[in-house]
């Protein structure tokens, strides 16, 4: 099962987005780090969550650029957090993949999928607001809204997380 | 008339495509889009509401879910954008909202 959990910042959807991953009750499970430590507070903010997922049997991968030649330990459940940072390193890290970040998402993706039971990506709606953005923060926000919208046709569920409740545009086990 | 919105990049022509069964060369002659830019500067939103609910499909894009903008004549057009939206929400036989290209019915359809 393929669930894309999209929401705005502190809607509760990586609290939520996580849950739906313990729900399996399998493991290993993954958690899938794409935020990349640039300073003391990303470091501070990044140890307290990788103990916090250490108590619920999380295994945390970092991975910044390149989905597609990740190759997990062995076939688990997989949290991806989140689309955001790793649109933006696609996009702007040296390493990433620049103009071609969309399919760089997009089959990272695809590889990821065969390797999980279920998997659960976390993304964010930064579109709402009407713009009026620099050219390249139009990039940026166009990447993402493209890899929601490719992510969004290749889910099996796909939900908006407000206040911490998840409403549902797509469920293909409910017919929605 | 089936109005159309969503945030920006979500997906809404090719969705009013689908709705309207053409292809997107073929939608400028069913459809008109970006009509939040026309709220800005108009003296008559209603009539504009009234002219644009003659075609198959409009479409607008969200603007309104950012923070209010400290220029007044912004913060003015994103106002009127807002109140056209309204407008021809109450002249649709359907509204629909696409998120992340899919749809979300506001009303009709169904609905």
């Amino acid at each position: 099962m393929f669930t894309l959990v999209v929401g705005g910042s502190a809607s509760g959807k990586s609290a939520y987005a996580e849950s739906l991953v313990l729900q399996s009750e399998r493991l290993p499970r993954y958690y899938i780090a794409a935020m990349q430590p640039f300073d003391d507070e990303c470091r501070a903010r990044i140890a307290r969550h990788r103990k916090m997922r250490a108590d619920k049997q999380f295994q945390t991968i970092e991975r910044y650029t390149g989905l597609s030649g990740l190759v997990l330990p062995e076939r688990g459940d997989v949290l991806l957090e989140c689309l955001g940072n790793l649109a933006a390193n696609e996009l702007y890290d040296p390493a990433g993949a620049g103009i071609h970040a969309l399919e760089a998402i997009v089959d990272g993706i695809d590889a990821l999928l065969p390797q999980c039971g279920d998997l659960v990506v976390v993304s964010n709606e930064v579109c709402a607001d009407g713009g009026g953005y620099s050219e390249e923060t139009e990039a940026y926000r166009r990447l993402l809204a493209g890899a929601n919208r490719a992510l969004a046709e290749r889910a099996d569920r796909v939900c908006e997380v407000v206040c911490a409740l998840p409403y549902y545009y797509k469920d293909r086990g409910r017919g929605v | 008339m089936i109005f159309i919105t969503g945030p920006l990049y979500s997906g809404k022509r090719a969705y009013a495509c689908q709705a309207l069964g053409c292809s997107m060369d073929g939608l400028a002659d069913r459809a008109v889009w970006d009509v939040q830019d026309l709220a800005r500067d108009c003296g008559d939103l209603e009539a504009l509401a009234d002219r644009l609910a003659e075609r198959e499909a409009v479409i607008a894009t969200e603007i309104g879910g950012g923070v209010v903008p400290i220029d007044a004549g912004e913060r003015g057009a994103r106002e009127a954008a807002g109140r056209l939206s309204c407008l021809l929400s109450q002249r649709a036989e359907r509204v629909v909202r696409v998120f992340c290209g899919l749809p979300l019915e506001l009303k009709g359809g169904g609905v």
